[in-house]
This record gives structure tokens, C-alpha cells and sequence, in this order.
């Protein structure tokens, strides 16, 4: 994959070429599939906490809405120009969402104490 | 996916490896699905000793309950589901933990004993199969959850991918390529019960969110799930054992007490604890009409038959998660609309089978060029999955007549008859001559459904089976039709193969 | 939801698909072997937008807003898929047999809305 492979002969190059949309294509699926499930998950344990709503319903409202936030984060990861750049915004979304759901597991914790 | 491409071409490129790789799970659970739409049917053509008069829902109760109690009077519960006009016989089931075994049988309502019948798992083993893969019960439900989320994305690429939907709506192209009529073939499958399909497998995945997306429970109920429902309006509240034994009412009793209440037969009832002082029976009754999952339910203390709770009413949101539920299940759908779902049941299966089979006609290499190893593997696998597994139902109503009624473990040998066939289906399709592969597996089966109707008339003949035994001569002409189909393009294609690179069969 | 109902909605769906069929180039000639005299695209489109307007108003009329919906989505693809078959098997009957759809959704009418 580096600058004196390709230069080396066509045939590495192209070899090197496909080992790069391979590797490219499994992050893909990892981060779809792994990324894609904790910022739902994430959500989903989010959502009660915030909504302003019973308990209850939150939780309903939260559980069948997971599956849209799935997968649209799927769908994003596939649809990146590069990996880095779907690495990068999912891995910020989960920042946000953790950062969250800390504070208000915090604000929570500190109503109910 | 190396270098930057259009929006398009990514999503053209997800939806046709994202519905490849679970493409042979999702044709299996699209079809057992389908079938399950039918399951009470299926279980009744499956036991034809069980007479259709219906029984006394009070008297049955006490008399389950006093086989249950002769059985396993320790249990963490037992539940009884009552007999009724559609299903007259009592299904009992008791188990001494949630973590299983679930033990389960069959009862004469009039004798409160086992009920004289085959042994057969019946529709049941089909609609667990559908989202259980009968695998253990955890690892089937999250392959089969993947495989859906799969199809979701499958779905949601392909309608991005699709340039004209409108514009090609009523379009089936067959006289031209191969190509092209397996293409317009998929699109019609997978345009024209669209919004079935995304219904589908969105409410599949919401069936199981539980399990798959507990973290919700986990924040807002420290993952106390019974708690989550009692509050939502999805069950009534449970009370936990006190450990002092206790006497229990007779089980007809608490059912006369609902019947009295409610002004109807509850379908259902499942005592907590049973032999403890704090037993407690709750009464489950049929859905009100509507498409909502959500079933009226009354506690009653099992010792004295007093009302301890009913279930709350359910808000929006709780609401329309139930609607999602029921309309996966559609229980809800009368005859006509049942009817509808099915053929867009089999629409969906129709939809995964011939994006398969595309995958591999779009592939076929030039004239001369030796066949990959993909490509032969891909196409061995769509001839043992979507030929082989019909072969494999077909198998399984025919065991269900053709076993000895008496024998060892009948049930899990219809399972075995099941597997076997489809294997060996798939096995013998692999070495089917090329040209001849699609038309002589689909016919395998299409013969086998045709005889079902002839075994069922000589080892039963019951004239109230001639609706499934028609059903099952109408899926074996269906089968017949399309390996006629598969063996038209052969032989059209034969006189013109130099003109059309070579063996341009699937 | 029951079956009269349902095959009306069934029907006017199939009426106003195949219209809308017709009013593509594509499937007017599979039919007529000419393309559509562009005078007739807009009453087509009109005619095949009502059927399928009138199928939605059966079917809330005769199952409510519940089940209605759902009814009629189903509807809409049984007659779609019908539309299909015929313009890839039979294309010439498709005239006859939307125009036959008609005439049946009337007699079902009545029996439909009797619930």
C-alpha cells in the first residue's frame, strides 16, 4: 500500500489496490454494524431520561425508534465519501449522546436523591 | 467503496451485498413466516384426532389444573391456554424456571388427561422457526434479528438505488434478457409490496426489541422489564411468592369469575406460583378489535379469587408499538385480509429469491470463461435454499401422515423429515445437470406438495381438511408452474445459445 | 373487513392501475400497439388516480380507520400485482378487464357497505 509499491509494477498495485477495498469494506461493515448499534443503543437509553413524557411511554417510545436510528447511522457509514470521515461523525455522536446521557443520569440521580 | 462514488452507486453497491449475504436465512424466514400466517390450520390438519366440538372452558380449567398439579405442583407457573371454538383442545404448559425447560402438552378438555393424538410439534414448529432458526432460542432470535436489520437496510438502499419506480412500476420485461426479466421480476416483487415489506421487517424487529434494545428498561427501570410493562399498560402487575403453601381455588372458578366480569371467555391463564399462598392466576382475553397487541388481563389471588388488578390503559406511544406488534402478527386480519398478507408473504419470499438468482445472472461469465468459485457457490446455495426448503415443507405434512402414530419422539422426526429432505433436496440440486438444475429442483417439490392432498385422502380423509388439501395442491401447481418456467428459458435459449454467451442459466 | 369489501377495494384498485398503465407509452403499446394519443394521458391519469381514491374511500367506509389503511395498502398491491401479470401475459385483455372491474365494484357496493 505504500508509494513504492504501486510504483513497483501494475500488478501489485492492483493487488494493493484490492487489499485497501477490502480492508475499506470490512471497517465498513464493522463500524456499520458495531457503531450503528451503540449510538441506537445509546439513544434508546437517552430518550426516557429527556422525553417529556410518563416514564413508560418514554420507554416504548424509545424502544421503537431504535431501530430507524440504527438504521440510518447504517446507512450514513455506507454512504461516507471515506471510512475516517464515517468513524469520525459516528465516534462524535457517540461522544454527544455519552456526554448526555451522563447528565442526565446526573440530573437524574441528583432529583432522586 | 476505495474511491470517492455518488450516493447512488454506494447504496446500489449496500443493497446488493447486504441482501446477499443473508439472502438464504431471510427466503427461509419469509417463507416459514408466510406459513405461520396459517399456523392454527396447520396445527389442526396436523392433528386430525382432535374433534372440533368445542368444550367447557370452566370444567377444562379445573381439570388442567388438576393435571398440572398432579405434574408439577412446585412450579414457577403454569399456563393454560383454554379451549375454544377455533382450537377446542387445552394446551398446557409448566416450567420450574424462566430460563427453561418449558414442558408442554396437549389435553382432552372432557378427561383433563394427555389427549390421544400424534405427536407433532405442528404450525408451532414453523412459527418458531421463523424467528428462532430452531437454534437456541437466543442465539436464533439475534441471527434472525441481523438478517432483519440486514433487510432493512437492504430496503432502504434499494429504493435509493431504483431510478424509476414510478416509470417502471408496471414493468416485467420477460421476453428480453435473462438479465433484464430477473431484474423487472425483483423490482415488481419488491416494488409492489413495498410498504409491506418495510412494515414487516420494522415490526419484526420491534417484536423483539426486549431483547435487542433493552437499554431503555435499563436507564429508566434499572432493568426491571415486568415493572417497565405493568406501568405501560402491556401486563398486569405480578406479586412474588410469600413461601407459605396454600390451597387454590378450582382454576373454573377464577374462569367463571372473568366469564361473569367481562362477559367473555378468556383465552388464557397463566398462575404464578402455584401451591403458594400468594398464588396468583391472571386471565388473558382475546385482542378487542383493533390492530393493537394489547390483551384485557385480571389478576385474581388463586386462594380466595379475588381481584387483584386489571391492566392499565396504554398511552401513544406503548399504543403504537402494539399496533406495530399486531400487525406483524396480524391476528387481527379475518379470512380475506389474511389472505392478502400471505400473498405478500410470499411476494417477499418471491423478492429474496429472485435478487438471488439476479446476482448470479449478472454475473455469468463470457463465453468460454471458466465459472469462479463465488459464483458456482452462490448458485448451488440459491437452488438448495429456494428449491430446497419447499421440498423440505412438503416433507414435513407428508411425515406428519406417513409416520406410525405410536412411534418414539414422532414429533422431532417430522423436524428430522424436514431437514433431511431439504438437505438431500439440496445436495441432489447441486448435481443436477446445469441446463436442467432450476426446472427438475422446483419440480422435486411441486410434485411432493401435489401429493399431499392423495396421502392426507388415504391415511385420514376427513372432508374438513379439503381447504389445506386444496391449498397444498394449488403450492404444488405454483412450483410446477415456475419449473416450467425455468425450463422454457432453456429450451428457448437453446437454439440461440451462440448468439447468447453461452449458458446463460442461473 | 369483510370479503365484499375487500374486493371492491380490490377491484377499483385494479381499474385505476390500469389506467394508470395505460397512460405509459411503454404498456399502451403492449396493449394497442400505439403509443398514448397525448390527449388521452391526462384523463387517464385522472381516471386511474380516482380509482385508486375510491378504493381508499371503500375501504375506510367499510372497515374504519383501523383497519382501513391496512386494507386498502393491501389492496393495492393484489391489484397491482394483477395489473402486472396481465400486461406481461395477457396485455390484450387489460382493456376488458378494467373496464369489467367496473361495473362488478357496483354490484359489490351494496354488499360491502352492509356491515
Amino acid at each position: 500500500m505504500s508509494a513504492g509499491q504501486v510504483s513497483a509494477d501494475r500488478g501489485s498495485a492492483h493487488a494493493s489496490a484490492t487489499r485497501a477495498y477490502r480492508l475499506s469494506v470490512a471497517a465498513r461493515v464493522l463500524l456499520a454494524a458495531g457503531g450503528g448499534y451503540a449510538i441506537a443503543a445509546l439513544a434508546s437509553a437517552l430518550l426516557p431520561l429527556i422525553l417529556p413524557v410518563t416514564r413508560a411511554e418514554a420507554v416504548s417510545a424509545a424502544m421503537i425508534t431504535s431501530f430507524a436510528i440504527m438504521a440510518a447511522a447504517v446507512i450514513w457509514v455506507f454512504a461516507a465519501r471515506t471510512v475516517g470521515r464515517a468513524a469520525l461523525v459516528l465516534g462524535l455522536v457517540a461522544a454527544l449522546l455519552t456526554v448526555a446521557l451522563w447528565l442526565a443520569g446526573a440530573v437524574q440521580a441528583g432529583a432522586s436523591a | 467503496m476505495s474511491r470517492p462514488r455518488s450516493f447512488r452507486q454506494s447504496m446500489a453497491w449496500l443493497h446488493t451485498w447486504s441482501g446477499l449475504v443473508v439472502g438464504w436465512v431471510l427466503f427461509a424466514i419469509f417463507v416459514t413466516g408466510t406459513a405461520s400466517y396459517y399456523r392454527t390450520e396447520i396445527s389442526h390438519w396436523m392433528r386430525p384426532e382432535l374433534s372440533e366440538t368445542a368444550a367447557d372452558p370452566v370444567a377444562a380449567a379445573t381439570r388442567a389444573g388438576t393435571f398440572l398439579q398432579k405434574t408439577m405442583p412446585d412450579a414457577a407457573a403454569w399456563s393454560i391456554r383454554l379451549p375454544s371454538a377455533e382450537s377446542p383442545a387445552v394446551t398446557v404448559y409448566w416450567w420450574r424456571s424462566f430460563a427453561g425447560p418449558f414442558h408442554h402438552a396437549l389435553l382432552d378438555p372432557a378427561t383433563g388427561e394427555r389427549a390421544s393424538v400424534r405427536d407433532t410439534h405442528g404450525g408451532n414448529f414453523l412459527y418458531r422457526f421463523h424467528y428462532e432458526l430452531n437454534l437456541p432460542p437466543i442465539w436464533g432470535r439475534w441471527i434472525v434479528s441481523a438478517c432483519a436489520m440486514n433487510l432493512l437496510i437492504a430496503l432502504i438502499s434499494g429504493i435509493v438505488t431504483h431510478r424509476r419506480i414510478f416509470a417502471d412500476f408496471f414493468t416485467f420485461r420477460r421476453a428480453r434478457s435473462a438479465q433484464r426479466g430477473w431484474l423487472d421480476a425483483h423490482n415488481v416483487m419488491g416494488v409492489l409490496a413495498l410498504p409491506f415489506h418495510l412494515m414487516i421487517v420494522y415490526t419484526g424487529l420491534v417484536t423483539l426489541s426486549s431483547m435487542l434494545m433493552p437499554w431503555a428498561v435499563k436507564t429508566a427501570y434499572h432493568g426491571d422489564i415486568l415493572r417497565y410493562y405493568a406501568d405501560a399498560g402491556i401486563l398486569v402487575a405480578g406479586r412474588p411468592p410469600v413461601g407459605r403453601p396454600g390451597q387454590a381455588l378450582p382454576l373454573g372458578e377464577i374462569v367463571s369469575r372473568a366469564v361473569a366480569v367481562m362477559g367473555e371467555t378468556p383465552e388464557l391463564m397463566v398462575v404464578s406460583h402455584p401451591g403458594d399462598a400468594a398464588a396468583t392466576a391472571t386471565v388473558y382475553f382475546e385482542e378487542p378489535p383493533g390492530l393493537a397487541h394489547l390483551h384485557p388481563q385480571i389478576a385474581y389471588d388463586a386462594a380466595t379469587g379475588a381481584e387483584l388488578g386489571r391492566v392499565g390503559e396504554a398511552g401513544a406511544a406503548t399504543r403504537t408499538g402494539a399496533v406495530m406488534v399486531g400487525l406483524h402478527e396480524a391476528h387481527f386480519a379475518a379470512a380475506p385480509l389474511r389472505l392478502l398478507f400471505f400473498l405478500c408473504g410470499l411476494m417477499g419470499a418471491a423478492a429474496v429469491a429472485t435478487g438471488l438468482v439476479l446476482w448470479t445472472v449478472a454475473r455469468v461469465p463470457k463465453k468460454g470463461a471458466p465459472e469462479g468459485l463465488g459464483l458456482r457457490f452462490v448458485r448451488i446455495l440459491n437452488l438448495g435454499t429456494i428449491a430446497g426448503l419447499p421440498a423440505g415443507l412438503a416433507a414435513y405434512f407428508l411425515a406428519n401422515r406417513l409416520l406410525p402414530a405410536g412411534l418414539d419422539a414422532r414429533a422431532d422426526r417430522e423436524v428430522g423429515a424436514f431437514f433431511a429432505v431439504w438437505m438431500l433436496a439440496a445436495l441432489a440440486s447441486a448435481l443436477y445437470p446445469r441446463p436442467l438444475a432450476w426446472p427438475i429442483a422446483l419440480a422435486v417439490p411441486g410434485f411432493a406438495f401435489l401429493a399431499i392432498p392423495g396421502v392426507d385422502a388415504l391415511t385420514v380423509g376427513e372432508f374438513r381438511f379439503i381447504g389445506f388439501d386444496i391449498a397444498m395442491a394449488l403450492l404444488g401447481l405454483l412450483l410446477l408452474l415456475a419449473a416450467r418456467l425455468a425450463g422454457r428459458r432453456v429450451l428457448a435459449r437453446n437454439p440461440a445459445q451462440s448468439r447468447l454467451h453461452g449458458t446463460a442459466e442461473a | 373487513m369483510t370479503l365484499p369489501a375487500l374486493v371492491l377495494s380490490l377491484l377499483l384498485a385494479f381499474a385505476g392501475f390500469a389506467a394508470l398503465a395505460l397512460s405509459l407509452d411503454r404498456h399502451h403499446r403492449a396493449v394497442f400497439r400505439t403509443p398514448v394519443p397525448r390527449g388521452r394521458i391526462g384523463s387517464l391519469r385522472a381516471a386511474g388516480w380516482s380509482g385508486l381514491g375510491l378504493s381508499f374511500a371503500a375501504a375506510i367506509a367499510s372497515a374504519g380507520w383501523s383497519f382501513g389503511p391496512v386494507q386498502w395498502i393491501g389492496s393495492l398491491t393484489g391489484a397491482a400485482l394483477a395489473v402486472v401479470a396481465l400486461i406481461a401475459y395477457r396485455p390484450r385483455s387489460l382493456r376488458a378487464a378494467a373496464l369489467a372491474a367496473l361495473p362488478l365494484a357496483a354490484l359489490t357496493l351494496p354488499l360491502a357497505l352492509m356491515r
